[in-house]
C-alpha cells in the first residue's frame, strides 16, 4: 500500500472529484490530516540539536520496495538517519529535494505536449490547442501544429495545462528507503535521526526576601521548537550539557571556543551528585507526560520548586587596573547562595537565565534584574549580580603614580565608598590587573587588610555605615 | 455530493489522535485589573527617550477571573501585550498549579495559508475580464508557497498565476494552529470545576520611562524650584491596553542578560512567492521579466525625536493632585502612581515626581587643564549648577536620571537657559549640572616650556561679565610627573584651581609638572 497518493491515483480522483473515500483522505499528511508520526521520543540537547525517534507501524511488502518517510523534521540532518524493521534489510537511503515549481515543471516539459488555452480578450471565447514544448530557456518556445511560437509573445492570457506532475518533484524534500523484506505485512519500523531547530534552556523565577535572607525558586524547563514540525505526543528527554558540534556544517555555527569559557557567576564548584538521572556526565530532565511540541512552539515545563532557601544579599565593585573616575560608581548588587543539599537548592541547575523578583511594599513582587546561569553542579557556591545599586557607589582614584627606577613603579590608589541606604553594608572591592603582560605587582600598604584572590586581583571586605562612607587607600609596586 | 464530502473529512479529523486528547480550552480575554511597573532602557544617554524607539520594557501583572473544568484543560489569556516575553511569564493562583506553559507563534499568513492546505483541497476561481462572470475550479495543491504554486485540476498541472488570467484561490477553512498573533496558554488540572482568580505577571518589551525635569531659577539667581515629570510611554501596539492600571516605574540598573528582542520574536511570516516559468518574448530579448519583488517590511515608523513639550508654568504655581511616591525596592528605586491609570496603546504619560522648591544652589564655570593642547585659543567654560542632595540644602531624595530643563524667571515669564540631562544622584550626593557653555567666562592656556625636566604651563582666566565668576579649573594627573601649582585644592579625586574672577577682570596661574 503506498504512503502517498501516487500522481496517477491522485489524478483519477480529481478527475473523479467527489469520489474521495474516508480512507484515501486520512492518508494526505499535511497541516489538518493526522501526521504519519508513531510513536515518537525526542532527546533535546542545549545547543539547538535534537535525537528524534519514531516507531511507525508501517506495512512493508515483501521484496524490495521504497518506504518514504513524511512528517520527519523539516530540517532534518538526512545522513543521520537510521531505519530498522523487522525482516527488512535496507537496500539505500534517498533524500530528494528536487522541489516542484512552475519552472520546473516547465522545464520537465521540454520535449512534450501541453495544452494551451487561449481566451480571447474581446469575447472571453477559449480556444484550445496541443503544443510542444521545444525550449524553456529565458522563455518559452512551443510548435503548435506547424508554427513555431513564443508562449504569451503577445502578453495576451494562455493558461497551460500539463498532463501531470513529472515523477521525482516533490512538494517538500522527502526522505525514503529502499528495502528488501523477507515478508509482507505490517510491523513497527523505528527511524531515528538528528535535527537541528529544537533546543532547550532553563529558566528560574527567584523571589529574594532580603529582610528573611531566603530565596524561592521556581525552575522551568523552556523547549524551543524552530524545525518546522509538529512532534505529536512525544516522550521527550532534555540533556543538560554540550555535545560538541564542530563537524557540523552550518551558515550559523558559532564561534566554538577551543575550551569552554570560565563561569563568572559560580564562586565554587560543587562536588555533590544530585538524585537526578544521569547519562555519561550529562543530567537528564525526562518530561513527566508525553507531550505535542507544536511547530513554531515555545514551551516551558516546571522543574524545580524550592521555598526558603537561605541566601545573602551583597555589593562588589571590580576595579580595573589604574582606572579613576571623578565621580562615584555604582557597585553591583549580588545575590548569593548555594546549590548544595544541606542549606541549599540541593539540585544540579542547568545553564538558564535566572530572573529575581522582590516584593515592594505593597507585597507585590517586582523585577530587580537577571543574569545567566551556567551549568552548575550540585553543591555550588553561586554570586549573581542583579545590577546596579542606586545608593551604593564607590570612587576610585590613582592619588599618584611614581617612577622608583627604570622598572619599578609606585602606584597610590584611593577608594571613596559611600553608602546612602539606612543600614551598613559590606563591598567587596577588588582590584584587578595586578598581572598584565611581563608586570608583577604587589600591595605594599594598605588601610585595610586585604585578600589576595589570585595573581590578577585582590579583594577587601570593606564595612560602609548607614548612611556613610568608608575611604580604603592602597599603595602597588609594580616591577616590569 | 460535495457537501457528504467535507462531512466525511470533518468526522475524520475529530477521529485523529491530536483531537481525541484534546482538552477544554478556556479563554481568558480581558484582565480585571492590571500593574504596569516600567524600567529603563539603560543603554541610552540620561536624556529623554525617542517615543519612535522605545527599548526599556515592563513588569506587567494582570488579575483575571477564569472559570475552570474539572480535570485537564487548557488556559488561553489573550489580550496580552506584543512585546510579551512568553517565557518570563509565571501564573498564580491555580488550585492545580501550571503543568506546562506555551506560546505558539504559527500566523495566519497568505503564505501560512497555502502551505497548510498543502495537499488539500481549494478552488481556483477565475473572472472573465469581459464579462465579469467567474467560474470555478476544484483543485489540489501540489506545490507552494516557497517557489510558486502548482495545482492540480480536473483538467490537469497548471501553475497560479502564470497565464495571465485573473484568478484566485479560495479556501474552505484556516488549517488547524493558526492564529491572527502568538498566543499564550497553560496547561492546568483542577480537581473540581471552580472560579478562580488568577495572577499572570509577564515581563514585556516596548516601554520606557524617564524623568523629566524642570529646573527654575528664582529671580534672585540663588535658590531653584525642582519639579519632576514620571514619563512614562507605552510603544505596544494592539494588545496593550491597561485601562486604570496601577503604575509604578523602577528607577536604577537591574542586569539584563538575555536578548529581549530574540525573546519577544513576534511569529515568522514566511512571505509568498508566486513565481512563473521563464516569460521572456521576442520582445524582451529573453530577459525573463521578474515579478515584483515582494513589498519590504513597512519601515518603523520614522523615528522622529519627539520634543517633550515643557509647559511653561505660570508664575501661580502649579498644582499637582497626584504625585508619586518613592520606595525602596532592594538597590533600586520604586515610584508609585497614587491613582490608578489608563496605559493606552501608542501612547505617553505624564505623572508629577518629584517636587521641591527653594533649593539653593550655587553657580560656577567649569574647566580643564588639557595638557596634551598644544594651542593657546581660548576655551568656553562650561556654567554649572551646583546643589547638594541633603534634607539642609532642600533635597535630600534620590534623583533618577533623566532630562532637564533649567529655566529663569524674568518678570513673569519663564526663558530657557539651558537643555541638558541629570545622572542617577543618590541622597548625599552633590549634584553638578552642566547648563550650557558660557562665551563670556574663557580658558586661556599656554604651553610656556615643554622641556625634558618639566612641563610649564600658564592659565588665563577671563571675565566679561558684570559679577564675579567662580571658576574651578580641573588639572590632572600625569604618569611619571609631579604636578606643582600655587594653592591647589582637592575635587572630585583629582587636584583643581578654584578661584573668583573679578568683574571684567583676569586670574593667572602658573602650572609645572616636573618629572620624577
Amino acid at each position: 500500500m503506498p504512503l502517498h497518493f501516487t500522481t496517477a491515483a491522485m489524478s483519477a480522483l480529481a478527475l473523479l472529484g467527489m469520489g474521495l473515500t474516508g480512507g484515501a483522505a486520512a492518508q494526505t499528511t499535511d497541516a489538518g490530516a493526522p501526521s504519519a508520526q508513531g510513536d515518537v521520543s525526542v532527546t533535546i540537547y542545549n545547543d539547538n540539536l535534537a535525537l528524534v525517534q519514531d516507531v511507525r507501524q508501517l506495512n512493508i511488502a515483501n521484496g524490495i520496495s521504497r518506504i518514504e518517510f513524511p512528517d520527519v523534521s523539516a530540517q532534518i540532518r538526512p545522513e543521520t538517519l537510521s531505519f530498522s524493521a523487522p525482516g527488512a534489510a535496507i537496500i539505500e537511503q534517498n533524500f530528494d529535494y528536487d522541489l516542484l515549481s512552475p519552472s520546473k515543471l516547465m522545464e520537465k516539459a521540454v520535449g512534450q505536449v501541453v495544452t494551451i488555452v487561449r481566451t480571447n480578450p474581446a469575447t472571453g471565447a477559449e480556444t484550445r490547442e496541443q503544443a510542444k514544448v521545444l525550449a524553456v530557456n529565458g522563455g518559452v518556445v512551443l510548435q503548435i501544429g506547424s508554427r513555431i511560437e513564443v508562449l504569451r509573445d503577445d502578453g495576451l492570457p494562455v493558461r497551460v495545462i500539463f498532463d501531470k506532475v513529472p515523477a521525482n518533484l516533490r512538494a517538500r524534500p522527502t526522505l525514503s528507503v529502499r528495502v528488501n523484506s523477507d515478508r509482507a505485512g505490517t510491523r513497527p519500523a523505528s527511524i531515528r535521526y538528528l535535527t537541528p531547530g529544537l533546543g532547550w534552556s532553563a529558566d528560574y523565577v527567584a523571589l529574594f526576601d532580603a529582610g528573611k535572607g531566603t530565596v524561592d525558586v521556581q525552575g522551568w524547563v523552556t523547549l524551543t521548537n524552530d524545525s518546522g514540525t509538529t512532534y505529536s505526543n512525544a516522550n521527550t528527554l532534555l540533556v543538560a550539557g554540550s555535545v560538541g558540534q564542530n563537524a557540523q556544517p552550518s551558515y550559523n555555527r558559532r564561534m566554538i571556543s577551543p575550551r569552554p569559557a570560565p563561569s563568572r557567576t559560580l564562586v565554587s564548584p560543587g562536588t555533590e551528585t544530585s538524585g537526578r538521572e544521569q547519562l555519561g556526565d550529562f543530567y537528564l530532565y525526562p518530561l513527566a507526560a508525553r507531550t505535542t511540541i507544536a511547530s513554531n512552539q515555545t514551551k516551558q515545563v516546571s522543574f524545580l520548586d524550592v521555598q526558603g532557601v537561605p541566601a545573602q544579599a551583597g555589593y562588589e565593585y571590580a576595579n580595573g587596573w589604574l582606572a579613576s573616575s571623578d565621580e562615584a560608581q555604582s557597585a553591583n548588587s549580588v545575590v548569593r547562595f548555594s546549590t548544595s543539599a544541606s542549606g541549599g537548592l540541593g539540585d544540579a541547575l542547568p545553564a538558564g537565565t535566572i530572573r529575581f523578583y522582590q516584593r515592594d511594599a505593597s507585597g507585590s513582587p517586582q523585577f530587580t534584574g537577571e543574569n545567566q546561569l551556567d551549568h552548575t553542579p550540585m553543591g555550588s557556591q553561586l554570586s549573581l549580580s542583579t545590577g546596579k545599586a542606586f545608593d551604593v557607589k564607590v570612587q576610585p582614584v590613582v592619588e599618584q603614580r611614581q617612577k622608583l627606577s627604570d622598572t619599578r613603579w609606585r602606584t597610590t590608589m584611593r577608594y571613596e565608598l559611600t553608602n546612602a541606604r539606612p543600614d551598613a553594608v559590606t563591598i567587596d572591592l577588588v582590584q584587578q590587573g595586578l598581572d598584565f603582560a611581563w608586570a608583577d605587582t604587589r600591595v605594599a600598604a594598605e588601610s585595610l587588610k586585604s585578600e589576595r584572590r589570585n595573581a590578577d586581583a585582590v579583594v577587601w571586605h570593606v564595612p560602609v555605615p548607614a548612611n556613610g562612607r568608608t575611604t580604603v587607600t592602597a599603595t602597588f609596586e609594580t616591577r616590569y | 455530493m460535495k457537501p457528504r464530502f467535507w462531512l466525511a473529512l470533518m468526522a475524520l479529523m475529530g477521529a485523529t489522535p491530536s483531537m481525541a486528547r484534546a482538552q477544554p480550552v478556556v479563554l481568558s480575554e480581558a484582565p480585571l485589573s492590571s500593574s504596569v511597573t516600567v524600567y529603563r532602557d539603560d543603554n541610552r544617554q540620561q536624556g529623554r527617550f525617542n517615543i519612535g524607539w522605545l527599548r526599556g520594557y515592563a513588569l506587567i501583572s494582570e488579575k483575571r477571573r477564569i472559570s475552570l473544568p474539572a480535570g485537564e484543560a487548557v488556559v488561553r489569556f489573550e489580550g496580552v501585550a506584543d512585546g510579551m516575553i512568553a517565557v518570563s511569564a509565571v501564573v498564580t493562583g491555580l488550585p492545580g498549579g501550571v503543568e506546562e506553559k506555551n506560546r505558539d507563534a504559527r500566523l495566519l499568513s497568505p503564505a501560512s495559508l497555502l502551505d497548510g492546505s498543502l495537499g488539500n483541497r481549494v478552488h481556483i476561481r477565475r473572472t472573465d475580464r469581459v464579462t465579469g462572470r467567474t467560474s470555478e475550479t476544484d483543485a489540489i495543491l501540489r506545490s507552494g508557497p516557497d517557489d510558486g504554486v502548482v495545482l492540480e485540476t480536473p483538467d490537469g498541472v497548471e501553475a497560479l498565476r502564470c497565464s495571465g488570467l485573473p484568478e484566485r484561490l479560495v479556501y474552505d477553512g484556516v488549517p488547524e494552529g493558526l492564529s491572527a498573533r502568538p498566543s499564550f496558554s497553560i496547561h492546568t488540572r483542577s480537581p473540581q470545576a471552580t472560579e478562580v482568580e488568577v495572577t499572570l505577571t509577564y515581563l514585556a518589551t516596548g516601554f520606557d520611562w524617564g524623568a523629566s525635569y524642570v529646573a527654575t531659577i528664582a529671580e534672585d539667581g540663588r535658590t531653584l524650584d525642582l519639579f519632576a515629570w514620571l514619563t512614562v510611554a507605552n510603544g505596544n501596539g494592539n494588545g496593550a491596553t491597561f485601562p486604570s492600571a496601577h503604575l509604578l516605574a523602577v528607577a536604577g540598573k537591574p542586569s539584563r542578560t538575555s536578548d529581549f528582542d530574540a525573546l519577544v520574536a513576534r511569529g515568522s511570516s514566511p512571505m509568498l512567492r508566486l513565481s512563473c516559468w521563464p516569460m521572456g518574448s521576442t520582445s524582451t530579448g529573453g530577459a525573463p521579466p521578474a515579478p515584483p519583488p515582494p513589498p519590504p517590511p513597512a519601515p518603523m515608523a520614522a523615528a522622529a525625536p519627539m520634543e517633550l513639550a515643557v509647559t511653561a508654568r505660570r508664575m501661580d504655581k502649579a498644582m499637582y493632585d497626584a504625585v508619586a511616591v518613592q520606595e525602596d525596592l532592594g538597590d533600586l528605586k520604586l515610584y508609585r502612581v497614587p491613582v490608578p491609570v489608563d496605559v493606552v496603546p501608542n501612547g505617553q504619560k505624564q505623572v508629577a515626581m518629584i517636587q521641591r522648591e527653594n533649593v539653593p544652589f550655587t553657580t560656577f564655570y567649569a574647566g580643564r587643564l588639557e595638557p596634551g593642547d598644544p594651542g593657546d585659543a581660548s576655551r568656553p567654560l562650561v556654567r554649572t549648577l551646583r546643589m547638594q542632595n541633603k534634607e539642609q540644602d532642600g533635597l535630600g531624595l534620590p534623583l533618577p536620571s533623566g532630562g532637564l530643563a533649567v529655566m529663569r524667571q524674568r518678570g513673569g515669564d519663564e526663558l530657557l537657559l539651558a537643555d541638558t540631562a541629570m545622572k542617577d544622584r543618590a541622597i548625599g550626593e552633590k549634584v553638578e549640572i552642566a547648563a550650557g557653555f558660557s562665551d563670556q567666562v574663557r580658558l586661556t592656556q599656554t604651553l610656556l616650556r615643554d622641556g625634558d625636566k618639566e612641563k610649564r604651563y600658564r592659565l588665563v582666566l577671563s571675565n566679561a561679565t558684570a559679577g564675579k565668576a567662580a571658576a574651578e579649573i580641573a588639572l590632572p594627573r600625569l604618569d611619571g610627573y609631579d604636578l606643582k601649582a600655587m594653592g591647589m585644592k582637592d575635587k572630585d579625586g583629582g587636584k583643581a584651581w578654584l578661584v573668583a574672577v573679578p568683574a571684567h577682570g583676569e586670574a593667572r596661574l602658573e602650572i609645572v609638572y616636573r618629572r620624577q
